[in-house]
């Protein structure tokens, strides 16, 4: 449950858009080293630290690498010899560092990267949408998505203590949407440093090491190879603990959680259950809220971790719902939105069978808001069996304008 | 100064991969010479990277990590940069990559090191093919030579990557040979000594693709010096000083008779190469 904040607060806080907050995140987080390349709109976070280090208000080296796959291939570097990394990216940067990521996870490293989200080329594009994180969706890492400002800050803090965690041991890519958050103003609670320090101690897991050599991702036999992927795959398992475990003791520490893996908004006795993911969580709220006023029994789940998936949290807050209406901000084509692709699969295993609409809205930067979810939902209601076999595009199924 | 027959402090022991007569073992055999074991190495994809280890079987003897193909030099950033954090000194990262991982696709990484001169040492063990996967051309590869993909000879000339390093005016870039040890040695102690970015381009032979008897390896490879294909030199803060002056000199043909990869070059093509070295040395 997000916390609103009483105006006390309001004016104890600090004006702040999600780079910067992503970049105090890393600060607090005491990272050690910062391999970066300056993408758009991610670049501010790498300025906002680099002023950090030069002010010695962070103790960290800055990498200026010239691209994001030596980001992310120095960030390797870096935490195999057991220092805190972490770097940001965006959009094509992270397609570029596709090949590091899979090394990274394999590796079993705990790295932080902020992903600011942006479409994917072609066409050109400088808007937000969640195409980048998704097409590395089976990379190994973790991956978080954030609603508000004030999310990015706290979730950047978690993601090093969920890393590190022995169960885990797995990097973690916290997202947030371009401009939406990337460079929208609120106001936001930084914590203290000395708080930070008492939640996140610094877990040193030194693999290069002149004093203890080990040749280090050698060419596996077969049986190697399988026998590490299952381990990755039960430490991505193991991390849905510890998430959760983690936001409770943030919680206690500093007065605000985040739902864990996936948080339930109004979800009690709900019929109608919107899921989605990022910033559209906060139009969904609204317009969840405005269904009950008009009384439906509509309630929302918001996924914030897409990997691993929180199945029982979704299995929870669909128990009673007849319909369940995904919107994706994102497109894998040929199959349909990704959340809804792990909405069916969840449902199906646990026996649910509500009637399950899946949307694709927000590509490219497109403009959805409250009223494009209330009519989605809305549209959702009036489609057939066959009509839900095929994912629904807002712009062109919802009825109203855009038709 | 002579050459201990077992290197003091070896990098890699016996049980390793390498083929008999192999050019890449010999120069990591040699490093260790010069570096000791207070050392950390970043391999990216070729033979030196898969020849050391082997699933849970390893002959390095030192930190080994074996990257990607284009991060090397970027990984080694990152580990002296992690190393700095903690407070560790005293220890030599280095990029040990081939031609392939050093000029072609590893060459933007390592521009990037070399211009932000990171406190590593880079060394092209260079074999001027692409041997791991069986041995196709690649930027390093010379003129005329033969290769999986140029059967008829390399239409295009050898890139001069000392040089592209050198123009990023690190402050040391040298050219070296497995074939004469005691150069290679010096060079790699006197690069151990200086902070910064260093380059050390190694040539070290593979029978296999140049298409000679293995036990010929080293005497080839000598002629490839000898006659002032592939001359020895430092550059040290910009100072260009050659290190070893061959004597007696050898006609090109003598070179590259000795090897089957240049075997489609003609007399007009041998003369026309001996024309570009005496132009060069002149």
């Amino acid at each position: 449950m997000t916390a609103l904040h009483p105006p006390a607060a309001i004016r104890a806080a600090r004006l702040m858009d999600g780079n910067l907050a992503a970049a105090w995140g890393a600060r607090l987080a005491r990272a050690e080293v910062l391999p970066m390349y300056p993408i758009t709109p991610a670049y501010p976070a790498m300025e906002h630290l680099t002023g950090f280090v030069e002010r010695g208000e962070l103790k960290a080296r800055f990498i200026r690498v010239e691209s994001d796959h030596s980001a992310m291939a120095a960030c390797v570097g870096a935490a195999l010899t057991g220092a805190r990394t972490f770097t940001v990216t965006s959009s094509q940067g992270l397609a570029y560092m596709s090949e590091v990521l899979h090394q990274a996870s394999g590796l079993r490293l705990p790295i932080v990267m902020a992903v600011v989200n942006r479409a994917l080329h072609a066409p050109h594009s400088r808007w937000p949408d969640h195409g980048d994180a998704i097409s590395q969706e089976s990379s190994g890492w973790l991956q978080f998505f954030c609603e508000t400002v004030q999310e990015v800050l706290d979730t950047t803090i978690q993601a090093f203590r969920i890393a590190q965690d022995e169960r885990v041991q797995l990097p973690v890519m916290v997202n947030y949407e371009g401009y939406i958050l990337s460079h929208a103003r609120e106001p936001v609670h930084v914590p203290d440093q000395a708080e930070v320090d008492a939640f996140l101690p610094l877990i040193r897991r030194r693999h290069l090491d002149v004093d203890n050599p080990l040749a280090i991702n050698a060419a596996s036999n077969t049986e190697v190879y399988w026998g590490y992927k299952y381990n990755q795959h039960r430490a991505m398992g193991a991390a849905r603990e510890v998430i959760r475990e983690v936001d409770a003791d943030f919680r206690r520490r500093f007065g605000r959680e985040w739902g864990g893996l996936a948080e339930a908004y109004r979800t009690e006795g709900a019929r109608t259950l919107v899921v989605t993911m990022g910033s559209m969580a906060a139009s969904a709220r609204v317009a969840v809220d405005r269904l009950r006023d008009a009384g439906r029994p509509a309630g929302l789940l918001k996924v914030r971790a897409f990997r691993p998936f929180p199945a029982d949290e979704l299995v929870a807050a669909a128990a009673g719902a007849d319909l369940v209406v995904v919107i994706d901000r994102n497109i894998v084509y040929g199959a349909g939105g990704a959340v809804a692709r792990e909405v069916k699969g969840a449902l199906w295993g646990a026996g649910l069978r509500p009637r399950i609409a899946g949307w694709i809205a927000g590509l490219g930067g497109q403009d959805v808001g409250v009223e494009g979810i209330e009519r989605m939902v809305r549209a959702s209601e009036a489609k057939d069996a066959d009509a839900l076999r095929e994912p629904l595009w807002y712009g062109l199924d919802e009825g109203g304008e855009g038709q | 100064m002579s050459v201990p027959l077992e290197p003091v402090e070896p990098w890699l022991t016996g049980g390793h991969l390498a083929c008999p007569g192999c050019g890449a073992a010999l120069a990591i055999r040699l490093a260790g010479h010069a570096l000791g074991r207070r050392s950390i190495v970043a391999v990216p994809a070729s033979c030196a990277g898969t020849i050391g280890a082997n699933s849970l079987h390893t002959a390095w003897q030192i930190p080994f990590f074996h990257t990607l193909f284009e991060s090397a030099p970027a990984v080694a950033a990152g580990i002296r940069a992690g190393l700095e954090a903690q407070g560790i000194e005293d220890v030599h990262v280095v990029s040990w990559a081939g031609d392939a991982g050093t000029g072609d696709i590893g060459l933007q990484a390592l521009s990037a090191a070399a211009e932000r001169n990171d406190d590593i040492l880079h060394v092209c063990y260079d074999n001027e093919l692409a041997m791991n996967t069986g041995g196709q051309a690649d930027g390093a590869t010379p003129l005329a030579s033969r290769s999986s993909v140029t059967p008829g000879g390399k239409l295009t000339p050898k890139k001069d990557l000392p040089a592209i390093l050198a123009a990023h005016g690190v402050p040391y870039v040298a050219t070296a040979s497995v074939a004469y040890p005691e150069d290679f040695l010096a060079k790699l102690r006197k690069a151990s000594l200086i902070r910064g970015f260093r380059y050390i381009h190694v040539l070290a032979p593979c029978h296999v693709g140049w298409d000679i008897p293995p036990e010929q390896s080293i005497r080839v490879t000598r002629m490839a010096t000898t006659s002032g294909l592939w001359p020895l030199y430092e550059i040290e803060n910009g100072v260009k000083r050659q290190t070893v002056i061959p004597e007696p000199k050898v006609p090109v043909r003598e070179y590259v008779r000795a090897q089957g990869r240049f075997r489609t070059l003609d007399e007009a093509q041998v003369e026309a190469l001996q024309r570009w070295v005496d132009s060069r040395d002149a």
